[in-house]
């Protein structure tokens, strides 16, 4: 697992220690976005700065679920991160 | 393990197609989900089996229960034990609880006089196959210094007091190597199933915070 110490160093929502996903494509979109991220060579430190940059312009919203928010976000740091490699227009 | 990934899906789908359970409409950050991991599957940047792996992996199945399982195994079966102590990666591999590639599990084995604990002091490094996720604290910037310096002490905080005469080694794991504390075998366990043994292990008995539970009274 010296490939993949994203799961080690972010701070995913969990409740007691147990990663917490609301709905299943959650979980989707963190599966996807490991081996997306191994795939590309994408490291920790881009990562973070992405997904973080992704939760800020997410904002904040009382009524949404917390780990709603956070793969939402999750996705959208993705999508930029696709872009930005050029795999995707 | 992944027919199960893909089921689940389709069990999901059907949700919103109109069974019974409450219809729900897909959430947009539903929708882009699913549309970008079919972009990124037809780009063949990912495999739908590659992610229900990692799901599977570390999310479906992750818990310090595998890791459990093997000390179980190991205090029931001394042959096991063996294997286990000289080929960590290879043992945890055959009860089907495989790692990832590039890294070597060793797992060290407490006695009487020695109690093992392990840490990452570079980052957070951890057995995850057997363990599941980190806990928080395993994390911290504190328990990973102190438990090199001062191992007694952070034990005795842990609740773990440890006599004098106990040498403590620490493991600090590396990218390549993840160690596994195979605890002692409580005293008054014998006759119990693996899977009586297996409810004993603790996560932090695993870890070399703690000690396995002693069976109930009969």
């Amino acid at each position: 697992m010296a490939t993949d110490p994203l799961l080690a160093t972010l701070d995913l929502p969990r409740s007691n220690g147990a990663l917490v996903f609301e709905e299943p494509w959650q979980a989707r979109a963190l599966g996807m976005g490991v081996v997306a991220l191994r795939s590309l060579g994408v490291g920790v430190v881009e990562w973070r700065d992405a997904l973080a940059a992704a939760i800020v312009e997410h904002g904040h919203h009382s009524e949404e679920d917390p780990a709603a928010a956070y793969y939402t976000a999750w996705v959208a740091a993705l999508e930029r991160v696709l872009v930005e490699r050029g795999v995707t227009a | 393990m992944h027919e199960h990934g893909h089921d689940h899906l389709h069990e999901h789908e059907h949700e919103h197609d109109g069974g019974f359970h409450t219809p729900r409409p897909a959430s947009e950050a539903e929708l882009r989900t699913r549309a970008l991991e079919a972009l990124l599957v037809e780009k063949g940047l990912v495999s739908t089996d590659a992610i229900d792996a990692v799901i599977d992996l570390y999310v479906n199945d992750v818990g310090p229960q595998n890791g459990a399982r093997v000390v179980a195994r190991a205090w029931a079966d001394p042959v096991f034990r063996e294997r286990l102590l000289a080929d960590g990666s290879t043992a945890i591999h055959e009860m089907g609880y495989g790692g990832e590639e590039g890294h070597t599990m060793m797992v060290v084995a407490n006695e009487p006089d020695v109690h093992n604990v392990i840490v990452c002091t570079l980052c957070s490094c951890y057995p995850w196959p057997v363990l599941g996720l980190p806990p928080t604290w395993y994390k911290s910037a504190p328990y990973r210094a102190r438990v090199v310096a001062e191992p007694r002490a952070v034990l005795a905080e842990f609740g773990l007091d440890l006599p004098d005469s106990t040498e403590i080694r620490v493991w600090d794991s590396t990218a390549e190597v993840r160690y596994l504390v195979l605890p002692m075998r409580p005293d008054g366990s014998d006759g119990m199933s693996e899977e009586e043994l297996a409810g004993l292990v603790t996560r932090d008995s695993m870890i070399g915070t703690g000690l396995p539970m002693a069976p109930a009274p009969a």
